[in-house]
């Protein structure tokens, strides 16, 4: 059985504020889901209240149709927001007393612990604290953190957050090799690009509520039509200019942009382009999840 | 002492081998065994515990906090005993015969004070008066005439003096009395009348140096081992460790642990400095064990032991509610008035000999009972079932506290962004968003 979490109705009011707002979607575990939401949205909200951080108004979470519970939770792995390390403690030493609180046993905390290490490239730095570490470096031993534990569900905030481009290849990489592994894997981002490239499926979420939900491909071709037209001579894409139902999104050298109504048809629009000169590029256009993500959300 | 001074060598050598050790040592994943484990308690809340007792110890810190307590307890015991030393041989110079029974009763005399006696035969009485002088001697018999001193009211054996002075007058007189042998013999055998002391007269009071000693040493711990609760509490929030350690276990598991852990460190640097007073003053003979002063030194480590238990919980609770360097100024100093007011009170009981009405009241109130009990053990002014009873409300009260407490970490603990209102952390307001 494949293991899900399945979150209902889930509502927590600060004073006037509604952080969540009846919010509920599924996780599959074996994928690796994007979480995504403007500033506020309320996605650190849902994944404290994954862990028991805070109290919830109403709402139930719930694995493989069990409500969570303290056991349960140990057998997740949680990196926060602002990354959470005792900044004067060693690495090894850390590492090892997560594992342990994890339910690790001791030899098998301190042998996660120097395999990650090494897995990330830190094996040297184990007698080090970790305010001697650099922020990707950090970044790299709180993931360690939520690692050790072989979890059975990921919940990382911000992973990515302040990496550079090789600090973002070895952890994009962890993910997707501990999704394919049948671990569930869910993780905010801003860096819409980096999570199109990484995940199969996203929740986006705005003011407390589910916005939308799916994998990557069915968001990018669901929705208006796109295309892109290329008609050789016409450089500002006049021919399409006057057309029913069809807007021009963007022009650029020569490429047209364009975005049909519901009731426009793509067949009248290649017949304009034709009849305006020799039609050089005639494509069915994908909506980047960017898009995806401001359309949702505006 | 020189026991003592083999114990600090062997001390200082282990400590030197565990620290060759772990340099030696590769990585400290692999080098230290067994790191989270405490032998008595398990579960996480061992965990926590063992992390805290794991580096608190290795923090520098606390190796020199320990090493200025303990010089500064033996300096409080040597340097007292080695001036009492150099005061108290009395040095008696005589000036013609002194007969060996009036030698021997001086000397008897003068070891009740606790005083060696040492006699130096002079010449003639103008020498004798240049040793007084000089400082060699402290004073000189001339023969069966006169007590010659340099100033009997600075003299710090004033009273012996007057006793030897008191001893050669009755003799002369017994000689001019043209008494028998035997009649002679009985005055000069005769005793004294029996005291009656209308309190226990079978236990001597505590010198007052061991109970002002164990008050410095409750006060000092109290406030370091607090502060270290209130700052661990308060950078675990800062550093956001705690979303981290509250994602696997429960907030009551990780306070549990912390309090335990640091109090254990506290209880057991405050053993090894009782310890080391025990030791080191038995060896150099210091009176600071005198009398009642070992249950003394006990009811140090019950009381320390009480107050810790009392206030840890509260300055845990206090430190949830902080998340700056800047803020723990304003919630640590009004919990420290209770033990600033009882640590003078009882110094000043102490001090005088007399318990009053007023350090009686503090020594059955759990924040002042930690301070005020030890100083009324210190006086005999407390009988057994006062001192069981005092526990058992601190025991009570340190319960009640602790439930408090932990309901208050619990609500402050994860509200980040400023210090939680007291209204919020005692859960008077809904807490708003973080």
């Amino acid at each position: 059985m494949t293991n899900e979490l399945n979150v209902r109705g889930l509502a927590r009011r600060f004073g006037a504020l509604k952080a969540l707002d009846d919010l509920s979607f599924d996780l599959r575990a074996g994928h690796v889901v994007g979480f995504l939401g403007p500033n506020g949205a309320g996605k650190t909200t849902t994944m404290r209240a994954i862990f028991g951080l805070l109290e919830l108004d109403a709402g139930t979470i719930t694995w493989n149709g069990q409500p969570l519970d303290a056991a349960q939770r140990r057998r997740f792995g949680y990196m926060p927001e602002e990354r959470g390390l005792y900044p004067s403690m060693l690495i090894g030493d850390q590492l090892e007393y997560l594992g342990r609180l994890h339910q690790m046993s001791a030899s098998d905390a301190r042998a996660e612990a120097k395999r990650w290490l090494e897995r990330f490239g830190l094996a040297d730095r184990a007698t080090h604290k970790v305010e001697s570490l650099s922020h990707g470096n950090q970044q790299r031993v709180q993931l360690a953190a939520a690692l050790l534990h072989d979890p059975e569900l990921l919940v990382l905030d911000e992973p990515l957050a302040g990496l550079d481009p090789s600090g973002i290849d070895t952890i994009s990489e962890v993910l997707v090799e501990r999704a394919r592994s049948g671990c569930g894997v869910l993780f905010s981002s801003h860096q819409l690009d980096q999570v199109e490239n990484l995940c199969e499926s996203v929740v986006i979420i705005d003011h407390g509520h589910l916005v939308t939900a799916g994998t990557v491909d069915d968001l990018a071709t669901s929705g208006t039509q796109r295309l892109i037209v290329r008609v050789e001579g016409d450089r500002d894409a006049n021919w399409a200019r006057g057309l029913t139902g069809v807007t021009i999104s963007e022009v650029t050298g020569g490429e047209a942009r364009l975005v049909l109504d519901d009731d426009a048809d793509s067949d009248v629009v290649l017949r304009a382009a034709m009849s305006a000169g020799r039609v050089v590029e005639f494509a069915t256009r994908r909506r980047r999840l960017s898009e995806v993500f401001r359309e949702a959300t505006t | 002492m020189r026991y003592v001074l083999y114990a600090v060598l062997v001390v200082v050598a282990l400590v030197a081998a565990r620290r060759r050790r772990a340099r030696a040592s590769s990585t400290p994943v692999e080098a230290r065994r067994a790191a989270y484990e405490m032998p008595f308690v398990r579960g996480r809340v061992g965990i926590v515990a063992a992390r805290e007792v794991r580096e608190r110890l290795r923090g520098r810190m606390f190796r020199v906090g320990t090493v200025l307590i303990l010089a500064v307890v033996a300096a409080a015991i040597v340097i007292p005993n080695l001036h009492h030393r150099h005061a108290a041989a009395l040095r008696v110079g005589v000036v013609g015969e002194l007969p060996a029974n009036l030698r021997a009763q001086i000397t008897r005399d003068a070891r009740l004070s606790g005083d060696a006696t040492i006699f130096t035969t002079e010449p003639n009485v103008a020498r004798a008066s240049a040793q007084i002088t000089n400082g060699r001697v402290d004073l000189v018999i001339v023969r069966d005439e006169r007590v010659v001193v340099g100033n009997i009211a600075t003299s710090p054996h004033a009273a012996e003096i007057a006793q030897i002075a008191q001893v050669l007058g009755v003799a002369r007189a017994l000689a001019s009395a043209h008494l028998s042998a035997s009649q002679i013999s009985i005055l000069e055998h005769a005793g004294g009348l029996t005291i009656t002391s209308l309190r226990h007269a079978h236990v001597k009071p505590t010198d007052v140096g061991t109970s002002v000693i164990g008050l410095i040493l409750i006060f000092m711990i109290l406030q370091q081992y607090n502060t270290w609760t209130l700052i661990g509490v308060m950078e675990e929030k800062s550093s956001r460790v705690i979303e981290v350690l509250l994602a696997t276990l429960r907030p009551i598991q990780l306070l549990t642990g912390k309090v335990l852990g640091i109090g254990i460190i506290a209880f057991a640097q405050a053993t090894l400095v009782v310890g080391f007073a025990f030791v080191l003053a038995k060896s150099v003979g210091s009176s600071m064990l005198r009398g009642a002063a070992p249950v003394e030194l006990v009811s140090i480590l019950i009381w320390l032991l009480l107050g810790y238990a009392f206030y840890s919980w509260v300055y845990a609770a206090a430190g949830s509610m902080t998340e700056r360097q800047d803020q723990i100024q304003a919630v640590a100093l009004p919990l420290s008035v209770p033990l600033i007011v009882s640590y003078i009170a009882s110094l000043t009981a102490v001090e005088s000999g007399h318990a009053s009405l007023f350090i009686r009241i503090l020594a059955y109130v759990p924040p002042t009972a930690p301070l005020a009990m030890p100083a009324l053990v210190g006086l005999r002014a407390v009988t057994w079932w006062a001192f069981a009873l005092s526990i058992l409300v601190s025991l009570l009260a340190t319960l009640g506290v602790a439930r408090f407490a932990a309901g208050v970490y619990h609500r402050a603990i994860l509200r980040t962004g400023g210090r939680v209102p007291l209204r919020e952390a005692l859960a008077l307001r809904r807490t708003r968003a973080t």
